[in-house]
């Protein structure tokens, strides 16, 4: 943010307390077109008190049964609705949202991962706008005092120190993405004519179909949202579709995980953390034709004994992305599990190797029937070439 | 009267970027005065690297970012979405955008931009590609430099200038160093011009990859591993056409192949050209000197990919003109192949002191060396890979089907055809014939189809 325009505010702000607004001051104001305020405050969507999230009305949390990893932040996802409209439930992408709608993403970290609930610190805000034009993306940053977050279009990168699940020291380098890198996970091949244009991730049939406490015990979020009015069109839950719920995986490991369910617990995995990009509607992933996405279906595209497009550094010395029942040849795992610069996957938002992650790709790949992808290659070659 | 508006949105710019305090001693050569075409001006100061950041990330179209004399330490990228974008610094060795401490995989530039122009400053040690412009139409590099400050380092990004998926684009008097894949790459694009820019210290010097209607001339390639080469790589919808290399220098392209891997890593050390996968090429007026392994080749892609199926293209999924190419079917219903490599005209280039030592730490390296032994390698050599008549005995008998032209070629070691097809079936000594003037059947002066033309940018 400038100085000039930090200056403004400061003087239209002058007699007032902080400049912050409160969700009690009236229903959310998300701008529909431009470049919403500069104080994540007046937005009114939600607000940090004392160690709680506190939302306006028609703005509803939720959480992803398999969600995507940032660096171990924990997230507080919340959707907002404009009154008297709905998005429009589909089994397949996102939801479309009504124009005037948001979805807010908040990054913090506990000091200790093992009480995930105590001594928390906002890092940062993502919203993203449902604008006349689109939808656009916006980082607020939070202040040290945790009373306001501010656009931070430039975006950040700053060491963050906690402890681990194991009780271990790390250090992240985190990224808070500057406004133009949104369109690099966001940014996909699904406006006309396959252009390509902004859309939401999670906020998906799939991802979203789980249990959360709205106050009352456990309920289906989709319930929630189709009985809050701001959904419409969910069928039967029994005919809605569900990505593997990664949660207690997280908690215990791979004790959790049936062993019939190993493929389907890795592919929900992949599909939210690889196929924003790894799809044939994927804008920075296409030509790697590496397709993760959950229902990818051809070998080849799911990387077996597949050679790497332009991948560099990337491959780690390996010569194929996935070689079954050879993780350690396996330049998917090597790049899932690996934090050198230049070489680790995903692009953006991961500076340290999600433990828990790297595992289960690793032992997805371990439990493939074993081919040995050299000998195939050694069949292809002893073929004359055709003459053309 | 464009004056008044560009220096009222000058003294803007200043305020909101510097804080007032940026002075003309941060823009010693280049200022708002010198772009009076552009609408908007704004003025970073010296080393303010947020500052870069956040106005990058909130430009409106028709704007010129100009950047102060010095280095802006960053530790994200430039990352540009806005049309109509110049992004210039005070000069190449007077404005640096330095990478060193990031720790995301990130590129120095990254741009989306029709009417893109980026000049006059150096991107050092990007993690990823040096500056990056993608699915863009109308981009000019000037006076750019892209380098890593590690020697012949694996660990250093992977390109230099890296103009991808665009059209009408402009490279000229560039300095591409040090990459650990290719130093200039011009990929995917539609119309070219590459003129006058210098690679060297480079895995591959300059790459025209699956590219249409490119002219590269006025380059200097040297002390990369491969100076300059043309070639398609699989399963990619642009295919490849009309690339004019000529008056080039290509010296001394010797350097111990340092790619972490990728299609690179396979390129002997001591490569002047190679065409590959690729058709109505010109490489013409070049001087090549001292290219220990061989000055030109002219492959087919299936030297590198020997499964044609992997050759396959969706004809409904082609991108760009593919107008009389007449590309031969593909494996599949509905697709055509690219990995012939026809129509290649070599002449009037100058070798000198080439192919007297190959690198055999790579395949091909090692297989030109054991054909030619003790021999000076040739300077044109040719895979054959597609003729339906060869004879080792007798080079008349060449059928010539891909319409290869060699001649006017001034010293150096002629030109060799290898039967790669025979040693593909039988493993066995490859089977060569160097030809003597007028090299038949190779004497032919012109492609079907007519000469490449030269490019013109709009």
């Amino acid at each position: 943010m400038s100085r000039l325009a930090l200056a403004l505010a400061a003087l239209a702000l002058a007699g007032c307390d902080d400049g912050r607004m409160r969700i009690a001051d009236g229903p959310p104001l998300v701008p529909r077109t431009g470049r919403p305020p500069d104080q994540l405050s007046h937005l009114r969507l939600f607000e940090w008190d004392a160690g709680a999230f506190r939302y306006n009305d028609r703005v509803v949390p939720y959480d992803l049964t398999t969600p995507l990893f940032t660096d171990y932040a924990l997230k507080e996802r919340a959707i907002y609705v404009p009154e008297g409209e709905a998005m429009a439930y589909d089994p397949a992408v996102p939801f479309a949202l009504p124009v005037g709608s948001a979805i807010v993403k908040t990054f913090y970290f506990p000091r200790d991962l093992r009480r995930p609930d105590e001594d928390l610190t906002l890092i940062e805000t993502r919203v993203l706008v449902h604008g006349q034009d689109g939808w656009t993306a916006w980082p607020y940053v939070w202040n040290a005092e945790q009373t306001e977050a501010f656009l931070r279009v430039g975006g950040e990168t700053r060491a963050i120190t906690f402890i681990d699940a194991e009780g271990s020291e790390r250090t992240a380098s985190y990224l808070v993405p500057q406004r133009n890198q949104c369109t690099s996970c966001h940014e996909r091949n699904v406006g006309p004519g396959g252009a390509a244009a902004m859309t939401p991730i999670g906020p998906a049939a799939r991802y979203l179909n789980r249990d959360l406490d709205y106050g009352a015990g456990p309920v289906n979020q989709l319930a929630h949202f189709a009985e809050r009015g701001m959904l419409s069109g969910l069928p039967d839950l029994g005919g809605v579709p569900r990505a593997y719920d990664l949660t207690e995986y997280e908690a215990r490991g791979l004790d959790a995980i049936a062993p019939g369910e190993l493929d389907f617990a890795a592919r929900s995995y992949l599909d939210i953390n690889c196929a924003h990009c790894h799809d044939p509607r994927g804008t920075q992933g296409v030509t790697s034709q590496l397709f993760l996405h959950h229902d990818s279906t051809s070998a080849f595209n799911l990387g077996v004994c597949k050679r790497p497009g332009s991948a560099g550094a990337g491959t780690g010395g390996l010569t194929y992305d996935l070689v079954p029942g050879r993780p350690d040849e396996s330049i998917l795992v090597f790049r899932v599990e690996t934090t050198e610069v230049g070489a680790m996957m995903p692009l953006l938002g991961r500076s340290l190797r999600h433990d828990r992650g790297a595992a289960l790709v690793r032992a997805w790949v371990a439990a493939m029937p074993p081919v040995d992808c050299n000998a195939m290659e050694m069949e292809m070659e002893e073929e004359p070439p055709p003459e053309p | 009267m464009r004056t008044s508006v560009w220096s009222f949105s000058c003294v803007v710019g200043v305020c909101l970027l510097a804080g007032c305090d940026g002075g003309s001693a941060d823009f010693p050569n280049v200022d708002c005065g010198d772009f009076p075409a552009r609408a908007n001006c704004v003025r970073v100061a010296s080393g303010d690297a947020a500052g870069l950041l956040d106005a990058v990330n909130a430009l409106e179209p028709n704007t010129v970012v100009i950047l102060g004399s010095g280095t802006y330490v960053l530790d994200n990228q430039v990352t540009i979405r806005t049309p109509q974008i110049t992004i210039t610094g005070q000069g190449m060795m007077d404005t640096t955008l330095a990478f060193g401490t990031a720790t995301s995989q990130i590129n120095g530039i990254d741009a989306v931009s029709n009417g893109f122009v980026v000049q006059d400053l150096t991107v050092l040690d990007a993690p990823k590609d040096g500056i990056r412009v993608e699915n863009s139409v109308g981009v000019t590099y000037r006076r750019i430099r892209a380098t890593w400050t590690n020697e012949a380092d694996s660990t250093n990004g992977a390109y230099g200038i890296y103009p991808v998926r665009c059209e009408n684009v402009l490279v000229e008097d560039c300095v591409a160093e040090r990459s650990s894949d290719a130093g200039l790459y011009v990929g995917q694009c539609i119309n070219v011009i590459v003129r006058n820019n210098v690679v060297r210290g480079n895995v591959a010097g300059l790459e025209i990859e699956n590219t249409q209607f490119a002219d590269v001339y006025g380059n200097l390639a040297e002390n990369n591993t491969a100076g300059i080469v043309v070639f398609d790589l699989p399963g990619n919808p642009v295919v490849g056409r009309d690339v004019r290399l000529r008056d080039n220098r290509i010296l001394s392209n010797n350097l111990a192949n340092f790619a972490p891997g990728g299609t690179v890593a396979i390129i002997p050390a001591g490569t002047g050209t190679f065409a590959l996968a690729s058709r109505r090429v010109e490489i013409t007026g070049n001087t090549y000197t001292n290219n220990q392994t061989g000055d030109i080749a002219i492959l087919s892609g299936l030297v590198v990919d020997t499964d044609p199926a992997v050759w396959d293209l969706a004809e409904a999924d082609l991108i760009g003109d593919v107008s009389g190419l007449g590309l031969p079917a593909g494996t599949m219903p509905g697709t055509v192949a690219n990995f012939r490599t026809e129509n290649i005209v070599v002449a009037n280039n100058t070798h000198t002191d080439g192919g007297l030592s190959p690198d055999v730490s790579r395949e091909f390296g090692l297989l030109i060396r054991a054909v030619f032994g003790e021999r000076p390698v040739s300077s044109v050599l040719y895979d054959t890979i597609g003729e339906s008549m060869f004879d080792p005995n007798d080079a008349s008998m060449n059928s010539n089907d891909n319409r290869i032209c060699a001649g006017g070629n001034t010293g150096g070691n002629g030109v060799a055809s290898l039967d790669v097809p025979r040693q593909l079936v039988s493993i066995g000594s490859p089977i060569l014939v160097i030809d003597t003037a007028p090299f038949a059947p190779f004497d032919c002066t012109s492609l079907n189809g007519g000469p490449v033309a030269p490019v013109t940018l709009p």
